[in-house]
């Protein structure tokens, strides 16, 4: 299995205009007796940066597990750039261009900052037999990946124990955007860092979503859903109980929605959000 | 962003990495200066002899500890595979026939062993201990605990021989590093090895196949094992029950004091050498300085703990 030829191409990151992204049809998720997610729907404009809002314990992470082939709803269906998309496996939906970043990011912290990018996907070079490592291209092209965003590159030979908390973060978050994703997920990209590294986080998933990639972030953090978001969605206790546009709602509405103050402001699973 | 003195932060990892490599020389320099005997062909041939079999045995136990675990069964596999080899070379008169009988028996025991662990999912600690005293009874079972003789006496060339004054043991070890080595380092199965040590979880993640990764990682454990009782069988003709007890415990001593961490995700094939020699140096150095061999353990001992505590005093200062 080789990527070698279109690794760190963009060119699959190209939203098609006019169809969602993303689209969940009135899925519903139980694990035994316990309904997590009941009839839910949400869809998703491409080549944007959608928030998903809720309390712990309203189905976010049950959501995008879903999304992310990690779990199979009980019902209902997810529409993946307007095909059926009912992944079996994390892998199958990052083959199909979703790629989740982990709360905890999922790097080897042993490893150099190239080997975590292109874990599982490395380059070989050779007889194919023997599946000798390339490392030379892994590292040239990590060094041209990563400076394409607006940081300072970490040292791209140097261990990821070695860096920040942004750093690895921004780290995990370039490896989603480094294989042609169309779709990227976040859950919490920036709940352990300071203020000027969760804004250095925020300037690389802007240029992300300057690229084309659409971006699907879990927050808990409020104001950072209304600095980089362009729509929002809210769950409560397993309902999709609204969602707006960002720069048509304000923060007050969003936390109504989440504690359930207000229903559906701004027009539920039907609205464009 | 993390800010680090470049130039001292330098320093202390290359002497975290390299250290092992710093204490062997520092060693031979100054058992050269202070035991005439040491700094001789002889002395040195002996020390590379002596300490073949165990290095053989610990290259293998290198994928282990990487991976995140190791191997308690390697001294009895060891002894397993001599006593097989022994058997069906007397049996069948056929040394070729009796050399697969024994690294069959290590493909057997690796099977058990990577089964148990990658995908029963049981502690490496207790599948290991548990192969490891099943595999000696099995032994003792078999031979009534005595050595199995009728080995041709010619087969203690591999063993006792030498190809151009270099021990064939050594040429095996070499081999066998040597191999193992471009394994770890330059292929994708050994990159694997390492990313599956560090994080397995991620690795999981990312697609990579860590119970088969540490399936073949037991099963190369376990072949090296497997060699190394064909060494043994080479060095008395004989199969040997009671062989290679305790070897368990002195390769994964060298591989953790070549630079591996028992945590996983760290480690190299040269680090493994050199800390199989360092081990060896230091119990030729006591011989020669007269000091009893009851001090050597201690010694093994004192190097193990000081070689973790440097690296933890390190990691702290960092």
């Amino acid at each position: 299995m080789t990527v070698a030829d279109s690794a760190f191409s963009d060119m699959s990151a190209k939203p098609v205009t006019g169809q969602p992204i993303l689209q969940v049809a009135g899925v519903s998720m139980s694990f035994g007796a316990v309904t997590a997610l009941a009839d839910v729907s949400m869809r998703m404009a491409p080549g944007e940066i959608t928030g998903l809002v809720g309390d712990n314990g309203a189905g976010k992470s049950t959501l995008v597990k879903l999304i992310a082939g990690v779990l199979q709803p009980s019902s209902g269906t997810i529409l993946f750039d307007g095909k059926p998309a009912a992944f079996t496996s994390p892998a199958a939906a990052r083959n199909a261009g979703i790629e989740t970043v982990y709360q905890d990011l999922a790097l080897a912290p042993n490893m150099p900052v190239w080997a975590n990018i292109f874990t599982g996907r490395e380059l070989t070079r050779g007889p194919r037999f023997l599946h000798v490592l390339d490392r030379k291209a892994m590292i040239e092209r990590t060094r041209a990946f990563l400076s394409r965003y607006d940081m300072n590159v970490p040292p791209i030979e140097g261990a990821v124990e070695g860096l920040s908390g942004g750093q690895r973060q921004i780290i995990a978050i370039a490896r989603a955007a480094a294989w042609g994703s169309r779709l990227i997920i976040m859950d919490e990209p920036t709940a352990a860092l300071g203020v000027a590294e969760t804004r250095a986080v925020e300037a690389v998933i802007r240029s992300l979503r300057a690229e084309g990639h659409s971006i699907l972030i879990i927050s808990h953090n409020l104001d950072q859903v209304f600095r980089l978001t362009d729509a929002i969605w809210v769950l409560r206790r397993g309902h999709m109980v609204g969602s707006a546009r960002t720069q048509a709602t304000t923060p007050n509405r969003i936390v109504a929605m989440i504690t359930g103050a207000a229903e559906a402001v701004g027009g539920g699973s039907d609205g464009r959000a | 962003m993390a800010v680090h003195d470049a130039g001292q932060a330098g320093a202390s990892a290359w002497l975290k990495r390299n250290g092992v490599f710093v204490a062997l020389a520092v060693l031979v320099v100054v058992m050269a200066i202070a035991a005439p005997q040491f700094a001789t062909a002889q002395n040195l041939t002996n020390v590379l002899q002596q300490n073949a079999i165990i290095g053989v045995i610990a290259c293998g136990m290198t994928f282990a500890i990487i991976i995140g675990g190791f191997d308690l069964s390697v001294g009895s596999t060891a002894a397993l595979s001599s006593v097989v080899a022994a058997l069906v070379i007397t049996a069948t008169g056929s040394i070729p026939l009796g050399l697969i009988a024994a690294i069959g028996a290590g493909l057997v025991v690796g099977m058990v062993n990577g089964g148990l662990i990658a995908f029963l999912r049981i502690n490496p600690f207790v599948a290991t201990l548990g192969t490891m005293t099943m595999i000696r009874g099995l032994v003792f079972v078999s031979t009534n605990a005595t050595p199995v003789f009728g080995v041709p006496f010619g087969f203690t060339a591999l063993g006792l021989g030498k190809t151009m004054g270099v021990p064939n043991l050594v040429i095996v070890l070499a081999f066998v590093a040597a191999l193992l080595g471009f394994l770890l380092h330059q292929t994708r199965f050994g990159h694997h090895v390492y990313l599956v040590g560090g994080n397995a979880r991620a690795a999981a993640v990312m697609g990579i196949r860590t119970a088969r990764l540490r399936f073949w990682s037991y099963l190369i454990v376990a072949v090296c094992a497997a060699i190394a009782g064909i060494l043994l069988v080479g060095q008395t003709a004989s199969g040997q029950p009671q062989a290679a007890m305790g070897y368990e415990l002195t390769a994964i001593a060298a591989v953790i004091v070549g630079g591996a961490t028992l945590g996983g995700g760290k480690g190299r094939m040269l680090g493994t050498i050199a800390g199989v020699f360092l081990l060896g140096v230091v119990s030729n150095a006591l011989n020669l300085l007269g000091v009893s061999p009851f001090w050597q353990p201690v010694a093994t001992g004192l190097i193990l703990v000081a070689a973790v505590g440097l690296d933890r005093v390190r990691d702290d200062a960092a």
